[in-house]
């Protein structure tokens, strides 16, 4: 299968920090693909790396073939970011917002089934009339997916997805995503959360202060560090 | 859909809203009846108005009176009578209605303010006896008198244009006065003295004012700039509104999206991030329009209110006048002024945090648009000492504020170096905000900057040095 992603030496440098240190992964087409670790290890930055957000110090990053800094509208054209704890304009309902989004990826025929698309995937009922400023947590995460999901992009990096919910928003936010990934869609998740990751991932790297400290699949990691679970191989894999 | 379309409507969406139309309609309607009450009351401190007078009550006027001597009582009242009809251009009937006679003793002060109070009149003139036997001193030369007026009001407080009225009092005793110096003197010649009274005429036709190179008559400069003045007056006022309003705009939309956490999601869409500037500034732009012409709307009607009680200087009759032209330079300094206004504040707006953040950061937009709104409003860029011509050309919203003026007067140096002010301004404000929508800073903020960076460990130096010392 081809990568529909390849990260190659990527450093990020915020004034004089260095945040991200020259990782390197590649994620292949179709897979849902995690990248874990503690806070501040450099999971946002790197997502925002890949997403056209901030410049790359050093190395490259390439979306199907196509160069981040470089060819940074094409890139565009292809991904979906859903940053963390992002929101939606809160004057607009539910469906201005779905139409305001679409309008940037269809016009005529497809645009109104896109709008149609995100507006069944985001499962809001007639709650989707409603200002955005009126929904809870989980009613806002499933309209952000939905708006993420409908223009079918090639590649869905996705930020902390389930971060701030309860038990039950996190879980049946988990669904969508399995969902999505069964629909062909290749995503890249991050989270702070091991847990999660394992039941929904069929790879994952692992970061710590901007370095990748392992990666592959959860089975083979878990193998390799004689681990009950991903925790388990973080932890071992950072004291080596 | 047009990109550029979507964003502009969506931003409209959210700015024009029933509230914020609410508003605007609001404050139109205020200006407008603000201007028009104004307007009524200059009107009626103008016009005709009751007036006390305490002298020889019981008498009554007698409409047979005519000036023979000048020693009775009821030649005293044909006087006070005529003086009132010159005053207000009235007949002597209307004039006769208009007057009160009290029915008090002149110089009881108490008794004529009691008497006032009952009538409900706001002044009072009280003539005393002697008059008559004062003006029969003067006509033989043989201790010849003055007379002594007494003029009475009562204080109220009604604002600038109702308490108008202390000049009609005293008008109308020194209408007395011409009127009645002109018939002793008529007599002491036995017949016109006019020629004797007042040997030159002035004013009128008389005075000739050379305005941009041609001699106008029957105009001074003073009518000239006070109707200049009434006329553009209400530039500066709705130039500086726009200019608040349209920055607020940019800079609200910007603190919102990102209090909002919706701008990381707008920056990856699939257009440049130029269409979403201008997405933003042109939504802002037809903001600061909707209510610019709202305003205009308003002040109009209340400067018209203002005017009417003054006399009316047509100043196209005086070559003051704009031509298409000019009014095309108006427009396009007002477009790159407000522009710039954009500029700066899609600056500022790439540094705001959240919503709250954002009203402050239109501080310094306020104060550049505020003070030379107040400065244009009194004073001329010719009257300004070359310092603060100096400031004001800086200042880019100075330059729509007095560009009118300045036209009328053909004052061309300083407009067109205003515009290539305005042009450079613009170009540079551009350029750094597309270098900024380009740059790490709008996800990042100032802080992570080399250059904050660098200060912030300056300023940590020297604090700690404060503290070892
Ligand atoms: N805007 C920024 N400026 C400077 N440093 C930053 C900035 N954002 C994040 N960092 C730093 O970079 C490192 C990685 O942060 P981040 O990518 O947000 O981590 P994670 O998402 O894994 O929690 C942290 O040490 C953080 O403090
Ligand atoms: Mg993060």
């Amino acid at each position: 299968m081809a990568d529909a992603l390849v990260l190659k030496d990527v450093k990020k440098i915020y004034g004089d920090r260095e945040a991200v240190k020259g990782i390197s992964f590649s994620v292949r087409e179709g897979e849902i693909f995690g990248l874990i670790g503690p806070n501040g290890a450099g999971k946002t930055t790197t997502l925002r790396m890949i997403c056209t957000l901030l410049n790359i110090t050093e190395g490259s990053i390439s979306v199907c073939g196509h160069d981040v800094m470089k060819e940074s509208e094409e890139v565009r054209k292809i991904i979906s970011y859903l940053p963390e704890d992002s929101g939606a304009y809160k004057d607009l309902t539910g469906r201005q917002y779905i139409r305001f989004m679409a309008a940037f990826f269809a016009d005529g025929e497809k645009y109104h089934q896109m709008v149609e698309k995100g507006i069944r995937m985001s499962n809001l009922g007639d709650r989707i009339d409603s200002k955005v400023s009126t929904y809870s947590k989980g009613m806002m995460r499933r309209l952000l997916i939905a708006r993420a999901m409908m223009p079918e992009p090639k590649l869905a990096v996705m930020d902390e997805i389930t971060s701030g919910l309860d038990v039950m928003n996190a879980y049946e936010i988990r669904e969508i995503v399995r969902d999505i990934a069964k629909n062909g869609v290749t995503a890249l998740i991050s989270s702070h959360n091991m847990f999660e990751v394992e039941s929904l991932c069929s790879r994952v790297a692992m970061i710590n202060h901007g370095n990748i400290v392992e990666h592959g699949t959860p089975a083979d990691l878990k193998r390799k560090y004689d681990a009950n679970n991903l925790e388990e191989v973080f932890v071992r894999a950072v004291k080596k | 859909m047009n990109h550029l379309v979507n964003i502009t409507k969506k931003e409209l969406k959210e700015l024009l809203t029933p509230g914020s139309i609410v508003s605007i309609v609001v404050v139109m309607v205020l200006l407008m009846s603000v201007g028009t009450v104004i307007g009524g009351e200059v009107e009626e401190s103008s016009a005709a108005a009751d007036i006390g007078v305490v002298y020889d009550a019981g008498a009554g006027i007698d409409p047979a009176a005519s000036y023979a001597y000048l020693d009775t009582p009821a030649e005293i009242k044909l006087l006070i009578q005529d003086a009132y009809a010159y005053l207000y251009g009235t007949d002597g009937g209307t004039a006769a209605s208009f007057i009160h006679y009290l029915d008090v003793a002149s110089g009881d002060d108490d008794g004529i303010i009691a008497a006032m109070e009952s009538k409900g009149l706001s002044y009072v003139i009280s003539v005393p006896d002697a008059i008559t036997s004062n003006i029969a001193g003067i006509k033989t030369m043989s201790g010849a008198e003055q007379t002594r007026i007494d003029t009475y009001f009562i204080f109220k407080d009604e604002g600038l244009f109702g308490s108008a009225s202390d000049s009609v009092g005293t008008s109308l005793v020194g209408a007395m006065n011409s009127i009645l110096s002109k018939k002793i003197a008529d007599m002491a010649i036995s017949g016109d003295s006019s020629y004797i009274l007042q040997p030159l005429t002035w004013g009128g036709d008389g005075n000739h004012t050379s305005v941009n190179g041609t001699v106008y008559s029957g105009i001074t400069p003073y009518a000239l700039s006070g109707s200049m003045m009434s006329q553009s007056l209400m530039v500066p006022i709705v130039v500086m509104i726009v200019i608040l309003m349209v920055g607020s705009v940019v800079i609200s939309s910007m603190g919102s999206e990102k209090e909002n956490k919706t701008l990381e999601t707008l920056l990856t869409m699939p257009i440049r991030r130029t269409t979403i500037i201008s997405g933003k500034l042109l939504a802002a732009a037809i903001v600061g329009l909707v209510y610019g012409v709202a305003y205009m709307i308003g002040m109009m009607f209340y400067m018209t209110g203002l005017t009417v009680g003054s006399t009316d200087v047509n100043l196209s009759d005086y070559g003051l006048s704009l031509g298409m032209l000019d009014w095309v330079i108006l427009m396009a300094i007002l477009f790159l002024a407000i522009f710039s206004a954009l500029g700066i504040c899609m600056i500022l707006g790439a540094f705001t945090k959240n919503y709250k953040m954002a009203q402050q950061m239109t501080m310094p937009i306020s104060f550049l648009a505020i003070i030379p709104m107040f400065v244009f409003m009194f004073m001329s860029w010719s009257a300004l000492p070359a310092l603060g011509k100096a400031l004001m050309f800086l200042i880019p919203f100075s330059h729509p504020m007095m560009a009118m003026n300045n036209l009328m007067l053909g004052d061309m140096s300083v407009i067109l170096g205003g515009m290539a002010y305005l042009l450079i301004f613009d170009a540079i404000t551009i350029f750094i905000t597309v270098k900024i929508y380009n740059s790490d800073i709008l996800i990042t903020g100032l802080e992570q900057t080399k250059f904050m960076r660098k200060l912030n460990k300056l300023f940590n130096m020297k604090k700690e040095d404060h503290e070892n010392s």
